[in-house]
Order: structure tokens, then sequence, then C-alpha cells
């Protein structure tokens, strides 16, 4: 999650970083309406939450005492109660770390650093014990850290007990052995092997230095601490800078909000071990600018740092910065809002700054270069702490303004204490409402008005107007601030919307304090795309110092264009609405070719009993004629031939019955073939057996 | 030398093939691992509340400096990535070998992106939005204004922190819960390329928007104003990558996530912007762990069949079933509608029938086959807003009666047959008094 911390993998990402962070900087800056003109909030509630948020261990207790440390120290300068449990359990595991004799100096040290927050009951064995250890390791110590970790822990013993002796032997020895460490630029090395130089070690250095000069019993040499306060102002000339006043220390190995706090601290730190000495108080000021710039940051180390940082700065002993905040920076005219100004310490606190008055100096307009010189003192509200402006400046009317404000300690003697950074330009928006005037919408032929309606444009409007390509629509209006100023809108905006979807939009100008606006639809057609019919008017009228912005429809228009030229531009395709495009299709079912009409059954069944009709006359006919089978061979084998040829005709005729209902021709044609062959034969049979009989007959 | 190139070719792809059976795939389409682009690493700490939540949802986030000499989105042919998140704004070129065509082959491969541009958007994030077909305005300084919905605020008093709280009516999109709270926008606009169906407008401006530079007079017409100005905007292509444009980088930060929203005229204060809801939402959407559909099971059969036939007569009844499931971030669930559609389509369709569905996820459609012969096809189009899209289209050929399959006894022919069989009875009859008759 930190990245400050992660060891980045090129100095090419190093320089990025930097670079990057500044830039979003500068954005900010410029974001800020003009240049060098931005407020900074001290530290607020939502502060305290996101501490809360993120500091919340996930089982009931830190994961380690840095960590504890950490979230603990920034509580304690929010103000955030810590939970019994959580310190009971914390407590436990600093005097286990302080009672254990494998921890290192810097196990130490953080569990004496968590101690010190937290008042945790160690017993004088245990800190003689660690006292020894630590005051070993600080003659063992080789590198920046080592020192820092066994001198810091010596610190934290002398600050909670008296009882142990802490005192280091050869302290000039153990300073000077830091002190050559450091780098002409003001920055310092971790060790002497390790040619990298940086900022935050600048930072460590000093608060271990500071801790020498504390656990002295002798004075240090005089010209050590001198050099030292030099590498300081040394340090601070390399500071990194952003437009709005910000100061910062960049340091490509850990990001400059940790390398800025480091330097914090070990420059207040510093301070107060060895009093106050010439830093810029712009400089401070930057400092706890550029911390109370970066809102809340989303990780707890980053949290850390600044809230660790800006504590520091809250209360030291080299030049405490005073900020300057506005509540609000957007008054309103019509509720008369007055311009209250806070002045706090970083932590928001007012109860520790001095004794204090604000002047406003000077009030820019805004996108002009001139100012008015007021010099006028805010009216102290001691109760709420608050510096208010009873009314404002003369001349000042809607709009957008940068005060320019100053601080003015009552005690000339405080400057050496507390930074107030000279003048604070913030930027202020009177908004006010706006008068609207003289509306009229009118139909122009040749100049000479037509037809002319009254508008009301904070009522509703409804006009039906009608025009041809040969006239002119005119709207005008005026508008006038609260002290009678002609208005100018930033956004003052003429809509067509003709029927078909097609939007045409006019800025309507601003001539002799009139808003005016003459479309001359001879020159627009082209533009109009030469498509006539209803166009509904809409008139935008907005700023951001007009408390009645409006947008409202005025009615429609009528227009009659002439025809399209066949090589005119087209409009432009409109949106489709995206609802319609996703729904679902109508559906369609297929029309199937209608059955073919048939005569009703009835009708078919009454014909088919008709062609039997014949059938029966037939047999009637057969039977009135006398027929009868008197001719019928009697001897057996023609008989018996022609019972086999009447039974063929017969399964012929079967078979073709068959053939209707379920035979298909071709088991039909071959069962024919064997019957027709049958037929053939005993066909043959009888018909010359009744041949020969009748032949007799004949003979006979 | 060899014996070490050959272990570690092998503990590559050894963690490849790790890294591949955790990632996305048809069966899991949630993206899993994701890259952020960021021009300034101190973003990761400034919206770390929206890189939080969509760790906790399991995204592998790796952060990077948009000019990181070592980004890829690819190696060796394989995408390493699932998703790009662009919080780059101002990134004039990126990093290694990332550029327009990269990204865009990135999301023809159907990954996923969400670009925020802010004001001094570079020409970089511009163009890929142009490719996409949003068009950001094109006046560099530039920013969305509205006297009519801003923001109510003590100390922003310039009306570019906009209240907007004119969301795409889509459940898929913002999730089922309505986001009460407006939501806070810092930055430019973009209107949608109307000839593109694949874009949508999200987050749209009020009617009294515009696009201007707040520092300087206006003079000629805006080039964006009212509704048509897009503040947030969707973009799902044909192979279901999703793309999500913002206008403004502010909108996923820290501070619009916790700043409570008043808006201009209206005396509703809401403790917290709907910001939060809104980029947690829509970043569940465009990284699909909600609408995304799958169909499977399709079938189809006669009406009392359960086979199904190689081809169909003309006039057969039959039903078409097709199964279709959502997935939900962790599972499939059963996608429940009322309008998916099948189609039985030779060149145009003849049918297109509106599916019942059991709520479990089955649709069912039954029908008569046209009687029209031919080689048809069954087809389901369903494109929903926000949803993938489902394309189904499955081949059938439909044939004519067989001659033994037309009706056979006809009443109408009825006399003609009786005819011929007291013809046939008359003639049985007759061959026997004209050979034995005396």
């Amino acid at each position: 999650m930190n990245f400050f911390f992660s060891p980045p993998s090129s100095l090419a990402i190093k320089f990025a970083m930097a670079m990057k962070l500044g830039f979003t900087f500068l954005l900010l800056a410029v974001a800020s309406i003009c240049e060098a003109a931005a407020i900074f909030n001290p530290i607020s509630e939502s502060h305290k939450s996101a501490a809360i948020e993120l500091f919340s261990p996930a089982d009931g207790s830190f994961s380690s005492l840095e960590e504890a440390f950490e979230a603990l120290r920034t509580f304690e300068i929010l103000g955030i109660d810590t939970k019994p449990d959580l310190k009971d359990s914390t407590c436990k595991s600093v005097v286990d770390t302080l009672s254990s004799e494998s921890s290192n100096s810097k196990d130490l040290y953080h569990a004496l650093r968590v101690s010190s927050l937290l008042k945790c009951k160690i017993n004088k064995e245990a800190l003689t014990g660690v006292t020894s250890r630590l005051q070993g390791s600080v003659k063992d110590a080789k590198s920046l850290l080592d020192f820092y970790y066994s001198i810091g822990g010596l610190t934290l013993i002398k600050d909670q007990t008296s009882e142990v002796d802490v005192l280091l032997e050869d302290a000039d020895g153990i300073f000077r052995s830091i002190k050559a460490l450091s780098q002409s630029d003001g920055r310092w090395r971790y060790s002497s092997n390790n040619p990298d130089s940086s900022t935050y070690a600048a930072g460590v250095a000093l608060e271990t230095l500071s801790g020498i000069i504390t656990l002295t019993s002798s004075e240090l040499d005089g010209n050590l601490i001198e050099a030292l306060k030099k590498d300081v102002v040394k340090l601070f000339e390399n500071i990194n800078k952003y437009d709005d006043g910000a100061n910062f220390f960049d340091d490509g190995h850990q990001g400059p909000v940790s390398a800025t706090s480091s330097v914090v601290r070990g420059l207040t730190t510093f301070a107060s071990a060895s009093g106050s000495f010439n830093i810029p108080g712009d400089k401070i000021l930057g400092l706890a600018r550029f911390f109370l710039g970066i809102g809340i940051p989303g990780n707890s180390k980053d949290l850390y740092h600044q809230i660790d940082a800006l504590g520091c700065l809250d209360q030291n002993r080299a030049l405490v910065p005073l900020i300057l905040s506005l509540p609000a920076t957007v008054l309103s005219f019509t509720s008369q809002d007055k311009l209250k100004v806070r002045v706090t310490t970083v932590l928001g606190s007012t109860s520790t700054t001095p004794p204090l008055s604000v002047k406003l100096m000077q009030v820019f307009t805004s996108g002009s270069k001139d100012a008015s010189i007021i010099n006028q003192e805010l009216r102290f509200d001691p109760k709420e702490a608050i510096h208010t402006l009873d009314a404002l400046p003369a001349g000042v009317d809607v709009g957008k303004y940068i005060f320019a404000f100053e601080i003015v300690l009552s005690d000339p003697e405080h400057k050496k204490i507390y930074a107030t950074g000279g003048r604070t330009k913030v930027p202020v928006y009177v908004t006010g409402f706006i008068k609207i005037d003289n509306a009229k919408i009118e139909i122009l032929e040749s100049d000479s008005v037509e037809t002319q309606n009254k508008l009301d444009l904070s009522g509703k409007n409804d006009v039906a107007l009608s025009a041809n390509h040969l006239q002119k629509l005119r709207l005008s209006f005026q508008l006038t601030t609260p002290l009678q100023n002609p208005f100018n809108p930033h956004q003052a905006l003429l809509k067509l919307r003709h029927e078909s979807g097609v939007e045409h939009i006019f800025v309507v100008g601003n001539s002799r304090e009139q808003l005016k606006i003459t479309l001359d639809f001879l020159g627009l057609v082209e533009k109009l795309f030469y498509l006539s019919g209803k166009y509904d008017i809409e008139l935008t009228v907005g700023d951001a110092a007009m408390e009645n912005s409006f947008s409202q429809a005025l009615g429609h228009i009528d227009l009659d264009l002439p025809e399209v030229p066949e090589k005119a531009t087209r409009p432009p395709p409109q949106a489709v609405d995206p609802y319609s495009r996703f729904g679902p299709m109508p559906e369609i079912s297929h029309i199937f070719r209608p059955q073919e009409t048939r005569p009703s059954q009835q009708l078919s069944y009454a014909f088919s009993g008709l062609v039997f009709v014949p059938f029966l006359a037939f047999l009637v006919g057969l039977s009135r004629l006398g027929a009868n089978m008197k001719n019928f061979p009697t001897s057996t084998a023609p008989a018996a031939f022609a019972i086999l040829f009447h039974g063929g005709i017969a399964a012929v005729l079967v078979l073709y019955v068959l053939f209707w209902l379920k035979l298909d021709l071709f088991i039909t044609l071959k069962t024919l073939g064997v019957l027709g062959m049958f037929l053939l034969f005993v066909g043959h049979r009888t018909l010359s057996h009744l041949a020969s009989t009748s032949a007799k007959v004949k003979s006979a | 030398m060899a014996n070490f190139s050959i272990a570690t070719v092998f503990v590559a792809s050894i963690s490849l093939l790790l890294a591949l059976t955790h990632s996305f795939s048809l069966e899991n389409p949630t993206d899993r691992r994701i890259l952020v682009l960021v021009d300034d690493l101190a973003l990761k700490s400034s919206h770390s509340i929206f890189f939080n939540s969509l760790q906790a949802r399991g995204f592998e986030l790796d952060f990077k400096l948009s000019d990181d000499p070592k980004i890829a989105l690819q190696r060796y042919g394989q995408h390493l990535y699932d998703g790009l998140i662009l919080f780059s704004p101002t990134t004039e070129r990126f990093g290694g070998s990332l550029d327009v065509a990269a990204i865009l082959d990135f999301v023809d491969s159907g990954k996923d992106l969400i670009v925020a541009a802010d004001a001094n958007a570079s020409d970089l994030i511009r163009n890929i939005a142009a490719e996409c077909g949003i068009d950001f305005d094109e006046d560099q300084s530039a920013v969305v204004i509205d006297h009519g919905s801003y923001a109510v605020s003590e100390t922003e008093g310039d009306h570019t922190l906009i209240a907007a709280a004119d969301f795409i009516q889509s459940d898929v999109l913002l999730g089922s819960t309505k986001i009460e709270a407006p939501v806070l926008f810092k930055g430019i606009g973009h209107s949608l390329n109307p000839a593109n169906s694949l874009v949508l407008k999200v987050l749209s401006a009020s009617p009294s928007a515009y696009s201007a530079n707040p520092k300087s007079k206006l003079s000629s017409p805006p080039s964006l104003s009212g509704s048509s100005i897009s503040l947030v905007s969707v973009v799902q292509a044909r192979n279901n990558a999703r793309i999500v444009f913002s206008g403004s980088l502010d909108l996923f930060s820290n501070k619009f996530f916790k700043s409570p929203v008043q808006k201009a005229g209206s005396s509703n204060k809401y403790a917290k912007s709907g910001n939060q809801q809104f980029a947690t939402e829509i970043s569940k959407w465009v990284f699909h762990e909600r609408g995304h559909l799958k169909a499977v099971n399709v079938r189809h059969h006669r009406v009392g069949e359960t086979d199904e036939p190689s081809i169909y007569r003309i006039n057969d009844d039959l039903e078409y079933l097709v199964e279709i499931y959502e997935w939900s971030g962790s599972s499939w669930e059963p996608y429940v509608a009322n309008d998916v559609q099948v189609q039985f389509y030779m060149m145009s369709p003849y049918v297109l029938k509106t599916m019942s569905s059991n709520n479990k996820g089955l649709y069912i459609a039954s029908f008569k086959v046209p009687d029209v012969y031919g080689v048809f096809q069954f087809k389901v189009e369903y494109q929903r807003l926000g949803y993938t899209s489902l394309s189904l289209a499955k081949q059938i050929p439909v044939r004519p009666f067989r001659h033994n399959e037309y009706e056979r006894f006809i009443p109408t022919a009825f006399p003609y047959y009786g005819a011929s069989f007291s013809t046939m009875a008359a003639f049985f009859i007759f061959s026997f008094v004209y050979l034995y008759s005396k």
C-alpha cells in the first residue's frame, strides 16, 4: 500500500514521481481561479474519521509497535481516545519487547515510543537494562539509523523517568561522528559507505543530534551547533515550491510527504533542544501549507506523516505557522452574508493563537490587475474567535474578487514566534439577485417592428411568432446588479430547436447596458439547413455570481424558409434514444397459404350417392330385360375356369380398390401383372369354351 | 547457463499457467488482473476508496506510472491483464510499448477499460476516446459549467462542481439500488457520435449546462451544451469489451466520495454524494460482474418429441428452447426477462416470437413451421441496454410434403370414386350378363 516507502526500481521513476507530484499541485494551483490565491483549511473533523478508519486494527491489536506508534501518535494529535483494551494489549507487547533479550535497538526504540504515548508501567530494572543496552549500541553504532534508534530510545527513557541515568559519556564525539555524514547541501547520508544522500536522513539526523543535546550533562561545543544550524539553512535553500505558496522537500527514496515530515520533525525537535534559529517564516508556513494542501491521504503511513508533521508545527519553538482560513468564500448579496476569517494554528486550534487582528488590505477585481487599497481591520469576536468584515468594501458588486488579508500580531515580539506569511490572497465570490428588465422579443421587417412581445423572464412565457426568411428576430433584455450596474452574464444563450431535433445555439451579445441578439434569417438559412417549420425558443442566462440563473422556454416561432437547393448541406443525424434502440422487436407471425376452398361435404356425399343412380338403373334394367345365367358352363372343368376367370376379374377390381385405399403403384402393378397372366389364361379357356359351345349350338 | 535458462523458462511457464487458471475465462467472465496507470502515484492514496473497493472484490491491481518504460499489456502473445484503468488524464505519451493502437488492440481482444479525463486532458486520452465514438470538447480550457444544477458549496463559487443526477435508467449498469444523492462532477464534457450505436450516455448534464472556459468571456456558442453533454459514458463493443469514459477524474476521488452534496435550488442535503455508489456500480459493470449473459442448451424439436430432427417439414409444430444465465460476479444465475425473442429466419424473419420463460432461465417458444421450404435459421439476437449481446444462430432445412404425405381421402372426390367403383361393379355384373345370359 505505501508507495512512498516501496523501493523504487529506477532513478527515472523517482524523478518521474517527483515531477508528477509537482504537476498535480501545479494543477491544483491553476484550478484555484488565480495564481497564488488559494485557501488552506486547518485539520478538520474529516481527518479524525479518516484516521479512525485507516488506523483501526483489524483484529483488535496492532501488527507492529511501529504501526501502533503511528496510530497512537495520530490519535493523540487529533484528540481521539484510544480504547482501554487496545491500550492494555499494546502495553503488554511493549513490556514484552523491552524485557526480551532478542530485541534490537530499533524494536526498543519503537517500544519506548509507544510507551511514551500510552504511559505503560515499566519497572525500573527493565528500563535500566534497556538503557545500558542502548548506551552500548550507541558506542557500536555505525549508521545514522543505529544512532537514531539508540539515542532516540535514550531520550524517550529520559522523558519517562528521572530515576535512570541515561546521559551519554562522549556526547561531542558521537555528535561529530553523526555530523560527519552530512553533505554540503544540507542533506545527510545513512552511513559512511553509502554515497546517496537524502532529505529524509537529514530530518532523522537533526532529530538524533537534538537527542544528543538533551542527553549531555555539559554544554556541547557551540561551534558544532552553529555548523548544524548552517546546514539547516542550506537544506531550506533547496526547498521545492509550488505556485500556491506551499513548500516541500523532495526525496527520491521516500517521497515528498515522508521526507518533508521527517525534516519538520527534526527541525522542531532541534529547535526545542537548541533554541530558535533563523528560518524564513514563509518557508515554515509553506511547509504547513504543503501538509494542509494534500488533503486526506488514503493510506495510513502518509496520514501519520501528515498529522505528525502538523502536530510538530502546531507548537514548536522555531516558528508556529498561523493559518488564515475562510469558512465561506461564496457570499450572497441577497442574504447579506458577512465575510468571516479564522486564524488558527495548523491543527485548527484558536486557543493557542496570540492576540492578533486581521486586516483586509486590497481587493482585486477578477480579470484585471488594478486593485483598490482598503486597509480595513476586521471586527474580532472573541467568543467564536472569528474576524468578521461587517460590510463589503464600497464598490464591491456581484462578481469574482480576490481579497488580500494580512495578519497583524498585536505584540511585535510575537513575530519571532509565529509565522503569518504576509498577505494571504483569497478568491471571493459575491453572488446576488440580478434584476431583469425590458425583456422583449420582436420580429423585424427591414428594421421596422412587425410584431413585438413583452416577456416576463422571471415568470412563464409562451409566445407564438412567425417569420419568413426576409425578416429578423430580435431579443433584448437588461440585467442590473443590486448596485444598479449593468450585468453581463457568462452564459447568455438563445437556443432554437427545430421539430426534428436539430438545435442551433446563439450567444446573446452585450451592447450598451443591454443584452441583445438579432437573428437575420436571410443570413441564417444555410445554417438552419433550410428547415422550415416550428422552432422552440429557449433562453438560458446564468453566471456564477447570478443567484437567479434561469433556463426557460420562451415559446415558438414558425419559420417559413425557401426551398432546399440541391447542394445544401443536410442536417446532421440526431442521436437515437437508447431505450428505443434496445427494446424488443414487434412480433412477426407467418401468414400461411389459405386452404383451397372445397364444396361442403354434404354436397360431395349427395353427389357420391347420385353417381350410384345409373348403376342402380343398370341393375333394374338388367332385371327388366330378364338377364340370366343360363349359359353358365355346367360341366366341372369349364365351370371352374369360369369361376376362376370372374374371380380374377373381381380380384383385379378389388386390387383397384386396395390401390385407392392403401397400396402404392409398384405393388399394384406387380400384382396386376400376375393377375393379368392368370386372367389371360383362365379367360382364354373360358372364352374358348363359350365359343365352342355357341358354335355347337349354331351347328346344331 | 543452459540449465539456468531452462529452469527459468520452466518457472515462468508454471507461473503463467497459474496466472491463467485464476484469470478471466468464458466460464468466469469477471476480470481479475487490472493495470492501473496513473500520472501521479499520489492518486493511489487520494483515490484509495475506489481502489480498495476493487481489491476487496478480488481484483489484482497493478499500479504503474503512465510513463513507466516497463508498461506492457501483453507478453509472448498473452495478455498480462484483463482490464486497464487509465487515471492519467495529462499523459501525453505512455511509457513502454503502450500507445493508442495497443489500447485499441487490447479492447479488440475483449478486455475492459476505464478512462478518466480531466480539465487539461491530453491529446492521447482524447484520441483514445475519439476512437471509441466519444468526442471530448475540443477546447482544451473548457470545462462543464452549470449555473442551474451546481453543487452548493461555500468555497467553490464558479459552478464547475456539478451535482449531476441525470442517470441512465438501467439496473444492469447502475445497480438495482437507486442512486439517491447526486454525483459530484468536475471536469470536461463530451458528446457522443450519433452514428455510433455502441456508446451510451450514463450520466448526462442538465439542460442548463454548457462547456466553456469559466475564466474567459463566451464569444462563440459553446460546442457542447444542454443535456446533450455527456459526463460519463460507456461503450460495449461487439465483442462485449466494456469501456467507461468519465470526463472527471475527481469523480472517483476519496474527497468526492465522502463530501456532502446539495444541489442548487433544492433543499435536499445529502450527507454523502452518490459518487461512491455510482463508481462502484459502474466498475462492477465494466469488469463484467454484472450484465454478462450466456446461452446454453440451445435445442429444438417437434412438439411431443424430444429428439432434435435434422430437417423439418413445412407446417410442423416445433418447440425451441434455450437456457440463459447471467453472471453475478461469482456464479451463473438464471436470467429472468420477458423479452427474449427467437426468429425463424431465411433472408428475413418469417416468425419472430417472444419466448416464454419459466423464471429459472429456461426460455421456450413453440410455433408452426411456415409453409415455405428452404434453409432456415433459428436466431436469437438479444441486445439489451447494458447486457452483453447474445447472438445465436442454428441452421435447419425445411422440406415440403412428400407425395404420400398429402391428404388421401378428400370428400370432394367421392363422386369420382363412386363413379369409378360403380362402373367397375357394373362391368363385373355386365361380364356375367354378357357371357352367360340367354
